[in-house]
């Protein structure tokens, strides 16, 4: 059976191909829009940024998601050198802060203490030539590079892949807040790299490039081929490999794999600068969002190049990127998918989605193979004790109570808001990665179905209240199970990235069509009577959140924490955690591992689903900003965050959520204003995943058990600390 | 009357033929043994059967061909299995572990899991694993608290739990001293009582023939001889593999 799937997914493949080679060879149209000029250079940008991800991985072992990020803020630095002649000074948090803030807290406006701040930028006199603003960029590159490998990845070596991960979610979001807050989110002018009147070049078959993109095309497939021929052939390509293969083979061989991953750092992020300035200059321009974001197509690219290949990344890269200008072509014809007046959106980011889905499972196995590499272990899932369910719970629970009704301010209400919303999309993730130990980067995406889907339900069908929700969640886990078919030949981070391909293909799809967004009028979504936060107390006098609509949030909350909760202590949670641990010995004790991974792709859509619901409510309408694949990424890290195997993680994560209670106390309190909230995130993403693997609430308690087993005063029974720490058992070969 | 019958099966890898055109077959309540020097493609003979590996040929177990089920469709008709490398579930503690394989899953069982997780079950089967392989004091602790020959124990008992018809052992002596492989000859024979057939997959000689009742030898994925544990001693083929040519004499 598995052999057909594959050859259904071969035949598919062929075919797909077969039809776009016919289509540009015959009809000229479809050939002029494959091979324009704009979306070669686009190819070639996103070929740059994926053999970066390549080297990463082959060097230390990381998905570095913030490959686009570090160009994108690579080419600021060069774009405020040729213009102001300035250095970019990399911010530092201003440890006055938490001064000023509770010093402020007593004075009357006007009478404010300002202490000094740290300078933004240098001067370094007058705007700057190209070639040594150039050269100093690349310099930059190295340095930065430099400072990523020691600062946080080699003390990430040994840690899990996903904590890897999530160190480079942290990186990607604290440097596009670094500029969003230095520079805004508009686009900043960058001079050209050389300021030549664009020359056309002519070819045959009526195709035109400027000099300036075939320039860049060929820097591409130099530094390609460099590559390649620096892994073939030299000494230093080797022992990379060899060092990624084994590491300790390496070392008896007589490499660093320390030396190597630093050299492969700096590879990395040079070239990211190099392609950074090459891409705001092509565009003039640069702004926070766009280059960081070719990373997407990028990571497509690099799952096609199986994480190794150069050039097949490389080719893929193009292939992705010239498609789209052809997929938008023909968007104009009769015969394509139009959702109103306009063409479906989302179809050229649904396409090379769907073809790489189809050349993993082409690749994947229903079950990993014998000496199949594993990602890595996950924290450790304790059973969450009686005492915290029937103890703790209920005291947190009445504690928010009180504080919803009777405390918190109008803004701290929000805040609490926040945090329920928060958990229960954190306990998506919990049932997913933390139980069965798959990611998915979809399930903010998924929350987002369940909104649009209420809408639909509540204001078009007038479903009454109870049940719209339910089966609006009951839709995100229809969706929720699209997403799990790769997921049962593809695993670790491959299906991250997968995952957070489909996000990125639905959101397009979604958020774009004025059929699902309600078009201008937006998707508005009522609450009912008392738990309505609009109608009581609106958000837009400034008076926050209705009390009741906490203790609505604050119930469905404290549900889904006791219903996970439940799972995890059932025979439905061994064999999660079966699944997990290893998925051909749960096969061999009779578990049906592809079941079960439905089974919790279906959950964790369904608890994404609830929470979509909630935030729907809290806003009154389905906000796009809350719901697309970075979005994904932001939460996913948080929820990891807090600790991702546990109910008690999603709690802690949940505090910590962008908006919730821990930067609601930071505004309010320490006078660090709302901006500050995505580099301190992205701060603590880097810390914590460097200092504590396991996650908040994992610290927690294996902090709380070497006290308890200190106080039993047991030396023979270190036991209920190695239980969380566990060694890699010996292999037996 | 038979419980698993294997018709020319036959593994491949690439060009590689790991098990070739092999016929074999398991009578209920028996000890079979399945020895062969490192390499010879003893555990690649286990996936096929087990259905971990892709096979061609036919495999009857219990009255059924199973040769195109899947691993979990086989395991739940009673093919049970260990490995050479444990591959315990690190994350649950030893009873846990041994719950994944006795307990089945149905629809309303999920859904009740999300309010009475931890409704009374039936627990003989557990327990009766755990008691025969003399390991309930182990039944709190996780995988990796405890000595490699008491995961070895785990191991086998988490196979028992789902109370198989026939119980594939891969290796389940590498690594034990004498005593300790006597011992485990003991426990095995317990479980042979208590009404289980055992495929028993080892390269220890001394093991294999002294508790098993019939024994296939193989080399380089071909079947060399078989018999019983008098009739393998003697043969010469036998001798040849084991211990190189010329050497029938000095036995």
């Amino acid at each position: 059976m598995q052999r057909s799937v594959a050859q259904v997914a071969q035949w598919i493949l062929l075919g797909l191909a077969a039809i776009i080679v016919v289509l540009l060879v015959t009809n000229e149209e479809y050939r002029l829009n494959f091979l324009s000029g704009p979306a070669i250079v686009k190819g070639a940008l996103v070929a740059a940024i994926g053999i970066g991800i390549v080297l990463t991985y082959k060097g230390a072992g990381v998905i570095n998601f913030a490959n686009g990020a570090i160009a994108m803020y690579c080419a600021y630095f060069y774009a405020l050198l040729r213009r102001d002649g300035d250095f970019l000074v990399p911010p530092l948090p201003n440890p006055l802060v938490l001064i000023e803030g509770p010093v402020n807290w007593f004075r009357e406006s006007g009478d404010y203490i300002d202490l000094p701040d740290w300078p933004t930028r240098i001067s370094v006199g007058p705007n700057m030539q190209v070639i040594p603003a150039v050269l100093l960029t690349l310099l930059f590159g190295f340095v930065f590079g430099l400072v990523l490998h020691f600062v946080i990845f080699r003390p990430l070596r040994a840690a899990p892949m996903l904590a890897k991960v999530v160190a480079s979610i942290g990186l990607l979001l604290l440097l596009q807040a670094i500029v969003v807050r230095r520079f805004g989110s508009v686009a900043a002018t960058v001079p050209k790299l050389y300021d030549t009147q664009p020359i056309l070049w002519e070819f045959p078959w009526g195709i035109r490039f400027t000099r300036e993109q075939l320039f860049v095309v060929i820097l591409v497939l130099i530094v390609t081929a460099a590559l390649w021929a620096l892994f073939r052939f030299a000494r230093f390509g080797l022992a990379t490999r060899a060092a990624s293969e084994n590491e300790k083979g390496a070392v008896v061989l007589g490499f660093s794999p320390d030396m190597l991953a630093g050299t492969n750092w700096v590879l990395s992020t040079m070239l990211a600068a190099m392609f950074g300035m090459v891409a705001a200059s092509a565009d003039s321009s640069v702004d926070p969002v766009t280059i960081t974001l070719l990373v997407i197509p990028a990571l497509s690219a690099v799952l096609v190049g199986n994480l190794s290949s150069f050039w097949i990344t490389a080719l893929a890269a193009f292939l992705i990127s010239m498609a789209r200008p052809v997929i938008l072509f023909a968007g104009t014809k009769s015969w394509f998918p139009h959702s109103g007046t306009i063409a479906t959106p989302g179809v050229g980011e649904l396409l090379p989605f769907i073809v790489i889905v189809l050349v993993l499972f082409l690749r994947g196995d229903a079950l990993p193979t014998r000496g199949a590499i594993s990602a890595g272990r996950l924290p450790f899932a304790p059973t969450p004790g009686r005492m915290s369910l029937r103890v703790v719970g209920p005291i947190a629970i009445a504690v928010t109570f009180v504080a919803l009704l009777l405390v918190a301010t109008p803004s701290g209400r929000l805040g609490i808001t926040n945090t329920l919303v928060g958990i229960v999309i954190s306990l998506s993730f919990v049932v997913l990665t933390g139980f069965v130990g798959q990611i998915s980067l979809a399930q903010l995406v998924l929350a987002g179905v369940s909104g649009f889907l209420l809408s639909k339900f509540a204001e078009e069908q007038n479903i009454p209240f109870p049940i719209s929700p339910l089966l609006a969640a009951a839709g995100a886990t229809l969706v929720g199970l699209l997403v799990a078919i790769p997921a049962l030949r593809v695993r670790g981070v491959n299906l991250a990235i997968v995952t957070f391909a489909f996000a990125v293909a639905m959101q397009e799809f979604m958020f774009k069509n004025p059929s699902i967004n309600g078009g201008l009028n937006g998707s508005r979504v009522r609450a009912p009577g008392p738990i309505d936060p609009l109608k009581t107390v609106a958000i837009s006098r400034g008076e926050g959140v209705n009390p009741w609509f906490g203790i609505f949030c604050l119930a469905v909350a404290a549900g889904s924490c006791y219903a996970i909760a439940n799972i995890r202590r059932s025979a439905t949670g061994r064999k999660f955690l079966a699944t997990r641990s290893n998925e051909r010995a749960a096969a061999a004790a009779g578990v049906n591992v592809s079941a079960t991974k439905l089974l919790a792709f279906g959950t964790a859509a369904f608890v994404a689903g609830i929470a979509g619901a909630l935030s729907s409510y809290r806003f009154g309408t389905v906000n796009p900003e809350y719901f697309g694949g970075l979005q994904s990424l932001t939460f996913f890290a948080f929820a990891y965050l807090g600790g991702i195997s546990g109910v008690s993680g999603a709690v802690a994560a949940g505090f910590l959520v962008p908006g919730g209670v821990v930067f609601t106390i930071l505004d309010s309190v320490f006078g660090v204003p709302g901006e500050f909230a995505p580099i301190l995130g992205g701060l603590g993403l880097i810390f914590t995943a460097i200092r504590n693997p396991e996650g908040i609430a994992g610290g927690f308690r294996v902090s709380y058990e070497q006290m308890r087993s200190k106080r039993r005063d047991q030396p023979d029974e270190p036991t209920a600390v190695t239980s969380s720490r566990a060694p890699e058992p010996e292999v037996v070969p | 009357m038979t419980l698993l019958t294997t018709t020319n099966m036959a593994v491949t890898f690439g060009g590689l033929r790991a098990v070739d055109d092999v016929d074999f077959e398991v009578r209920p309540g028996q000890l079979v043994g399945l020895i062969g020097p490192n390499g010879a493609g003893k555990t690649t003979f286990i996936d096929g059967i087990t259905g971990f590996v892709h096979t061609s040929g036919r495999i009857d177990f219990d009255g059924a061909d199973i040769s195109t089920m899947s691993a979990h469709q086989r395991a739940r008709r009673g093919l049970g299995r260990t490995w050479q490398s444990l591959e315990l579930f690190d994350d649950l503690t030893v009873r846990e572990n041994l719950e994944v394989a006795a307990e089945r899953q149905s629809w309303s069982s999920f859904l009740l899991d999300f309010v009475r997780p931890t409704r009374p079950r039936d627990r003989a089967a557990v327990d009766f694993a755990l008691d025969v392989l003399d390991i309930a004091d182990l039944a709190g602790r996780f995988p990796t608290e405890i000595s490699q020959g008491q995961r070895k124990l785990v191991s086998a008992a988490r196979a028992l739990a789902a109370q198989p018809k026939l119980v594939c052992m891969d290796e389940p002596a590498a690594g034990l001293d004498t005593e300790e492989s006597l011992e485990l000859g003991r426990r095995l024979q317990r479980i042979i009582d208590a009404g289980m057939t055992i495929f028993l997959v080892d390269h220890d000689m001394g093991l294999v023939l002294n508790i098993c009742d019939y024994i296939y030898v193989i080399e380089f994925g071909r079947k060399i001889a078989e018999g019983t544990p008098a009739q393998v001693k003697r043969d010469p083929a036998v001798i040849e593999a084991y211990l190189g040519s010329g050497a029938g004499g000095v036995s």
